[in-house]
């Protein structure tokens, strides 16, 4: 039993959690869900007693309110704080990690301790991986590696603060199996906080944060519920919020009522919080072009590195007005395809078309350059310059004239709706206002096709249903085309088309209406995706 | 064009911004070099003198009244040989004086007198000028008319003035340090922050890019030894300026050129700020002790002297001191000139390459 | 206290460095700052290019030349170039000396007139100014001084028995070499120490200290002993370079090197803890250590300049930074040997050992297991 008692934790005078209450049984799994910056991983941090705090929290019989009081039970806690592969050491094996975290925690060597050990290696997959460093790992197997090591030492309370963030789907799915099994076996407490809702609607308990506050809780049924009346059919109407085919609004409405998932909840706390989000809408190109049908192709596009083939000979085609998701595991080739693509890779085999010219040399890219835009994971944004310097940076790059340029940033500004945010540093703004802003430069010059990796990484349910919604707007307004990669498989639901990857080939191309139709059992796309990676196994 | 100053205007713009970095600047270009002109003398000062007087004499006296501040600390007396070797064991002085029982009567008599002086050689440095210094009171108390008159001139640096000297090399080694450091910074600091890609896909050729960012960094070296040279080296110490000072700006422009040289080959090896200060302290520390900086070339051991004729920064300091102190102009050190520039450009083109196989 | 959690920690360690490469950064620095630093710094001058503009051609004139000829100090030329030829050469810095001996020299000596020689000295580098100035005059007054003496000159004249301690031959290595050791151990020790901690902060495994039952204490041995060991290692490098290479004498007791050596080692390892605890970044973190180091490591060591003949502030500082003392300690076991008969070595010993004590003391309070 876990009983956390009014607590707070401060970092100098910003309250990153205030007064929170929180109980737990043996045998559940307790889900933490809310925007980045909500108080979740320091009331994580206060509970794994790595932080200073205020109130109390109860393990068992066991009261502390501090740190040091904490570190009697820390054998019994297992921490696996947020970051993929953070606690993992670069240069050590999957082996010596197990090594070092079984002899940290000063484990016997017993034949008990040598199956317990086999046993998670193998539900991790990592049972053949012994000897390769931590750092030769993709992003899902650190992950998965992070896990056994935190679970090594058996405890009874794990607190998991976003273990399957930029994880695919399927490692995602083994580590919940991990997850799971520890549960059942050790009949432990279990903490995880998760930006998947689906794995939330799966958990015993979920705890809703918002701005330092634990707003919602109890079951996933239970919350779906309590924001049911406030849901509907996608409808239009004022002060409302309308996003993936249902309309939320506080007022009744005329429209039937729609059956809410656990996203629903965020929409009607932000309805409730008065803070509606800003409508999104793109001024029409000033200097319409012509597209030709097929914007991007490729063949047979094979990138080696050393022996290992990170993409065999991939087909693709990219068409005019058409949002292509690039599916697949980490390390299955997707950011080196668009690393290929846009030339950052040199192509090792295949041809590569960009509206319909053959792409050779570096003289062909550089005329094709004003074409492209392009979005990284990691939002590449030059943190001491403002907003507006920057997007001025990437104008005067583009050779815009200064007067044109200004205005058709206060343009983008106005409709992506980060207007007031134009003087302040990107590193003072909240992740999904940089997001956007992102996609304002890798548009600024009206490029005819998108590459984006990995746009929605991190970010809140809110802001990528904002992102989404530009998206759409792009492509029917300028009748781009966008190649984006994701691991939040309900996104592939917004795509016109998928392709997934698998180890370097491709082994779907489809849109995702023929795939449900193929697929009718699959509930959700995860499924689907799930299905082809366990398939050609 | 358009380009090129859109990108040499972001990066004085982010140098500006960064804090810690225009800090670091401004003190290594300032109080760095203060402190190192003010930290060491290398002319004696304060030498702490014991003595142990046997003759009980006048002459004794005399020759200790001799010394006094600033050169030495009024000596102290010890009444045996033995407690004087003590002290000198225990670094409480570093000349010790021994006037012997028959020092005051021989030099009546025959007119011949020793006094032994032992000096602590560990202090090697203190103790050889200390000695000359000890050799010119004896003499001058030697009741001699003595026949020559020496003329000692010092050229370029009158008082040999060890403030003006150990500044100024200080600031040349400075512009090195900083010059690699910083554009290899402009560099690594886009692969880490990961706006590399994004720089790559710009619609500008690689070579704007790269100059540009070069040039900015050019210009706040420049600056900075502007800064360094105005308030510090020509200000507080008042260096002289015997030569050109557009000689010496444009000797400076070639080896900033040279040092961003090494920078490019650091940014194309390193992925990040660490790698860079790590590899930063490996090239620079050799290049700027063969460079001539703490000590004459020529008085190297002989493989040393080999090596630094590859050190542009010998032939920065060579060509600069000759400028300040020694008022050549352009045709006298053309040597200098040229070493550089040629190092400048070798170091240059192939750093280039090298970051440009990036791009 | 586990010896299990300690060793796993420890081999952890080792096998980060070796993978980083950090390992060769731990022998290759140390190594190389002792060579260039012992090869590189010279302060007596010898073979100084000396330029002889001799108008006399007399007797005296060619003794005075040969005189300057043969001591190791200069590289005498005559040569018959105009003065402001000479001069230009010395301007360029190809030229260090330049002696004029006017046409009349001897002569005027003869008939007891006052006669000048002129002497022009680079004085572009200070300290070797002022040794080449001492050089000239010492030769030429000795020089003058035979003179008198072969014709029977009767004035009062005193003379300078000289006798150096410790260092007869007056090398340069014997001066400098002994303070590098103290220099570089203070400064690379830090370093890596330094990097230890700092390293797990920035990349975020420190959380594998916060939430695992691993002691304050236990953490701690665990991060300073590799490291500790490592150097220890250069304790005895650097003993070999400085005796074999730079042939140093060494007249002292090895075990007392040793000992002070290590004892200083817990000084450095002190600091470079300090420094991990207070800062968050690598980089500062590298830049903190060099700054509180190098600087009084090298300006207090007495390499440059005898700590008796430091003033005020200086003085202070000096006797604050633990560099003075341990090189005391290693000058006395090189050069003198006198060891633990002196009453001053057994303090020096006595404030190093408080010197290592403290900052580990202190850093293991400061520590917190708690993110900030």
């Amino acid at each position: 039993m876990l009983q956390v008692s009014d607590v707070t934790v401060r970092y100098g005078k910003t309250i990153a959690i205030e007064d929170a209450n929180l109980e737990a049984r043996h045998g559940q799994i307790v889900g933490f869900i809310g925007a980045d910056g909500a108080g979740k991983s320091s009331l994580m941090h206060a509970i794994a007693g790595v932080v200073r705090f205020t109130g109390s929290i109860t393990y068992d019989t066991f009261t502390y309110r501090s740190p040091k009081e904490a570190e009697p039970i820390k054998d019994k806690i297992g921490l696996m704080p947020q970051g993929i592969g953070l606690v993992l050491y670069d240069e050590l094996s999957v082996d010596e990690h197990l090594d070092f975290f079984s002899d940290i925690r000063g484990l016997r060597r017993d034949a008990e301790y040598h199956r317990y050990r086999q046993r998670l290696l193998e539900m991790a997959g990592l049972a053949e991986f012994g000897g390769r460093l931590a750092k030769n790992l993709s992003g899902g197997m650190q992950q998965k590696l992070s896990l056994i090591c935190t679970l090594i030492h058996r405890p009874d309370l794990l607190i998991l603060d976003e273990p399957t963030t930029g994880v695919d789907p399927l490692s995602r799915k083994e580590l919940w199996e991990i997850l799971d099994d520890n549960r059942r076996q050790r009949n432990s407490i279990t903490l995880v906080s998760t930006a998947y809702m689906s794995e939330a609607s799966k958990m015993d308990a979920i705890h809703l944060f918002d701005e330092g506050h634990i707003i919602a809780r109890g079951s996933a049924a239970k919350l779906i519920d309590s924001v049911r009346p406030y849901t509907y059919e996608e409808t239009t109407c004022e002060g409302c919020i309308t996003f993936g085919g249902r309309t939320y609004s506080l007022q009744a409405l005329e429209a039937k009522h729609a059956e809410p998932s656990l996203e629903s909840l965020f929409f009607v706390n932000a309805l409730q919080k008065g803070k509606i989000p800003p409508p999104i809408t793109i001024a029409p190109r000033e200097n319409p072009i012509d597209i030709p049908p097929v914007v991007m192709e490729a063949k047979g596009l094979t990138k080696r590195f050393g022996d290992f083939v990170a993409d065999d000979h991939i087909d693709m085609q990219l068409r005019r007005g058409e949002i292509l998701g690039l599916l697949g595991a980490n390390g299955a080739g997707k950011t080196t395809f668009i690393k290929m693509l846009l030339g950052l890779y040199p192509i090792d085999e295949g041809e590569l078309y960009l509206l319909g010219k053959r792409i050779r040399s570096y003289e062909d890219r550089i005329a094709l350059k004003n074409k492209i835009g392009y979005m990284s994971q990691k939002f590449a944004l030059y943190k001491d310059l403002t907003v507006l310097e920057n997007l001025l940076y990437f104008a005067n790059m583009h050779q815009l004239p200064l007067s044109k340029a200004k205005k058709r940033i206060d343009k983008l500004a106005e409709g992506l709706g980060f207007a007031q945010y134009l003087h302040s540093f990107p590193r003072e703004l909240p992740l999904g206002i940089n997001q956007r802003f992102s996609l304002a430069v890798a548009i600024l010059h009206e490029p005819v096709v998108l590459f984006l990796d990995e746009p929605t990484s991190g970010v809140d349910t809110i802001a990528r249903a904002q992102f989404w919604k530009l998206l759409h707007e792009l492509k029917n307004r300028w009748n781009i085309s966008i190649l984006i990669t994701t691991h939040y498989m309900s996104e592939a639901e917004f795509c016109d088309r998928v392709v997934v990857l698998k180890r370097g080939k491709k082994i779907v191309d489809d849109t995702p209406a023929n795939l449900h139709a193929t697929y009718p059992e699959a509930k959700s796309f995860e499924d689907i995706f799930i299905h082809f990676y366990k398939d050609a196994r | 064009m358009r380009a090129f100053w859109s990108v040499f205007g972001k990066e004085i713009l982010l140098f500006l911004r960064s804090f810690g970095l225009v800090a670091v600047v401004l003190y290594a270009f300032t109080a760095d070099i203060y402190i190192a002109g003010e930290g060491i003398q290398v002319k004696p000062r304060h030498v702490k003198v014991g003595y142990v007087d046997y003759s009980g004499g006048y002459l004794a006296n005399k020759i200790l009244s001799h010394l006094h501040a600033p050169e030495f600390e009024k000596p102290r007396a010890f009444t045996s040989v033995e407690a004087l070797h003590k002290a000198i064991f225990d670094k409480e002085i570093i000349v010790g004086l021994v006037f012997g029982s028959d020092f005051e009567r021989s030099s009546y008599r025959s007119h011949r007198a020793k006094v032994d002086a032992l000096i602590d050689a560990t202090a090697a440095a203190q103790s050889f000028v200390t000695l000359g210094y000890l050799q010119n009171i004896v003499l001058g108390m030697s009741d001699i008319i003595f026949p020559v008159d020496l003329r000692i001139h010092k050229l370029f640096n009158q008082n040999a003035d060890s403030k003006i000297f150990m500044s100024f090399t200080e600031m040349l080694s400075i512009t090195t340090l900083l010059a690699v450091i910083l554009s290899a910074m402009v560099f690594v600091k886009e692969k880490e922050e990961g706006t590399w890609d994004i720089m790559l896909l710009m619609p500008t050729n690689a070579k704007t890019i790269i100059l540009a960012k070069a040039l900015s960094q050019v210009l706040i070296i420049l600056g900075g030894i502007l800064l360094a040279l105005g308030f510090v080296v020509l200000g507080i110490f008042d260096a002289p300026m015997n030569g050109s000072f557009w000689a010496f700006m444009l000797l400076s422009l070639l080896y900033s050129l040279t040092s961003i040289g090494i920078g490019f080959f650091i940014a194309a090896a390193s992925r990040t700020i660490m790698q860079v200060a790590q590899l930063t302290i490996l090239i620079m520390m050799p290049l700027i002790f063969l460079s001539g900086a703490w000590t004459p070339i020529y008085a190297m051991h002989p493989v040393l002297q080999k090596f630094s004729l590859l050190s542009p920064l010998r032939y920065y300091i060579e060509g600069s001191e000759s400028i300040f102190f020694r008022g050549a102009s352009i045709l006298d050190i053309w040597p200098s000139f040229v070493a550089v520039a040629l190092l400048g450009f070798i170091l240059f083109v192939v750093g280039y390459r090298k970051i440009g196989r990036l791009f | 206290m586990r010896a299990g959690v300690i060793r796993a920690y420890i081999l952890k360690e080792f096998k980060d460095l070796a993978r980083t490469k950090m390992l060769y950064l731990v022998y290759i620095l140390p190594t190389m700052i002792l060579l260039l630093f012992g090869y590189g710094i010279r302060l007596e001058v010898t073979h100084a290019r000396t330029i002889v503009l001799d108008y006399d051609n007399s007797t005296l004139s060619l003794d005075l030349i040969s005189a300057l000829e043969h001591t190791k100090y200069f590289d005498a030329h005559v040569s018959t170039m105009s003065e402001q030829e000479a001069l230009r050469l010395i301007k360029k810095g190809d030229a260090d000396i330049l002696v004029i001996i006017p046409a009349s020299l001897q002569k005027r000596i003869l008939k007891h007139q006052k006669a000048q020689i002129g002497v022009y000295i680079d004085g572009a580098y200070p300290m070797r100014a002022l040794t080449m100035q001492s050089y000239v005059e010492g030769e030429i007054l000795h020089l003058a001084q035979k003179l008198l003496a072969k014709r029977g000159f009767d004035g009062h004249l005193i003379t300078i028995n000289q006798r150096t301690l410790f260092n007869q031959a007056m090398r340069d290595e014997n001066a400098i070499v002994p303070g590098l050791i103290g220099l570089i151990m203070l400064v690379a020790p830090a370093l890596l120490a330094a990097l230890l901690i700092v390293k797990e902060k920035e990349l975020g495994t420190i959380f594998n200290f916060y939430a695992s039952p691993i002691g304050k204490t236990e953490f701690l041995i665990a991060k300073l002993t590799p490291v500790f060991l490592l150097h220890s290692l250069n304790i005895f490098i650097l003993f070999l370079w400085a005796v074999y290479l730079f042939a140093v004498p060494f007249r002292g007791s090895f075990t007392l090197y040793w000992l002070a050596s290590e004892l200083y080692l817990f000084v450095s390892l002190g600091i470079g803890l300090l420094v991990s605890i207070i800062t968050r970044r690598q980089i500062v973190a590298v830049v903190l250590t060099v700054i509180i180091t190098v600087i009084p490591g090298f300006l207090y060591s007495g390499i440059l300049m005898p700590i008796s003949s430091m003033q005020g502030a200086s003085a202070i500082e000096a006797h604050l930074f633990p560099v003075m003392y341990y090189n005391h300690i290693v000058y006395d076991t090189f050069l003198v040997g006198e060891g633990l008969a002196s009453h001053k070595t057994v303090l020096y010993l006595g404030i190093l050992a408080l010197y290592g004590a403290v900052p580990l003391v202190l850093g293991t309070l400061l520590l917190r297991k708690e993110l900030r």
